[in-house]
């Protein structure tokens, strides 16, 4: 796997981590306002124009490279996404919950590199 | 009677989470289902659409396959999940959320397994069975508390 490749990889968990945050953030505000409310409408734009990226990259690298190698990358976006979550939109988790990501990271994993 | 028009308190008060149709758990469920349903349409749809003769351009970006009814049923059901989730982000923390639509790794296999007849060997048999573990880790104390309510 070249450099490039793996740049490509990390841009597309990049992208899929932001557009999920975005979407989750502008979601948020949903509790107190109403659907038109313009923080709402950026937010949820700009979660869908990075899930859109996240989605090209994705696709180009599947054409590049087996289904194997990007498996353990799809794994890691769970763990990736909620340690995000914690930094950024202060989501507390417990213990648990943390216990229950990992076994979800193996797990794709395996079924991924199997 | 209007409390849909009442000012809704913030931050400190936690508003109740909708119940029956609305519920939010319930939805990530059928987030799980709409996903893999679309997964298996797609798949059907680029098999009865392998041309190999087909020009270079419409091979790399798959176009062909939009000539198939089972790859538009595989789209729709994929904007009906993305609707679906962002009910679920309204509700649900997205460092819950998040993993449990993992769910997918489990669903997808079985599948394919159970309706397109591939087959799946023990080693990813024991990761499923990971992936079902975690879940179960993280949903649990979710049911707890909502049994509790």
């Amino acid at each position: 796997m070249t450099a490039r490749l793996l740049l490509l990889i990390i841009l597309a968990q990049i992208a899929l981590v932001s557009g999920q945050i975005f979407l989750k953030h502008g979601m948020n505000f949903t509790q107190t306002e109403n659907m038109r409310y313009s923080p709402i409408i950026r937010n949820i734009s700009a979660g869908i124009l990075a899930l859109t990226i996240w989605f090209l990259l994705w696709m180009g690298l599947m054409q590049k490279l087996d289904l194997s190698y990007l498996y353990p990358f799809e794994g890691m976006s769970p763990v990736l996404l909620v340690i995000a979550t914690c930094i950024i939109l202060k989501e507390k988790l417990d213990l648990r919950s943390w216990a229950g990501v990992c076994l979800i990271a193996l797990g794709t994993f395996i079924v991924g590199t199997s | 009677m209007n409390s849909e028009q009442t000012p809704k308190n913030s931050a400190s008060a936690e508003l109740a989470l909708p119940t029956g149709w609305l519920n939010p758990y319930l939805h990530l469920a059928i987030n799980g289902l709409l996903v893999t349903v679309s997964e298996l349409m797609l798949k059907c749809g680029a098999m009865e659409t392998i041309k190999p003769d087909a020009s270079l351009l419409l091979n790399i970006f798959g176009f062909s396959t939009l000539g198939s009814w089972w790859v538009w049923g595989g789209i729709a059901c994929y904007i009906l999940g993305f609707i679906n989730w962002l009910h679920i982000l309204r509700w649900i923390p997205l460092s819950l959320a998040f993993p449990l639509t993992s769910v997918v790794h489990v669903l997808i296999p079985l599948g394919s397994w159970f309706f397109l007849g591939e087959y799946i060997n023990p080693m990813r048999w024991l990761g499923i069975a990971l992936i079902i573990a975690g879940i179960w880790f993280i949903a649990k104390p979710l049911m707890w508390s909502e049994e509790a309510l």
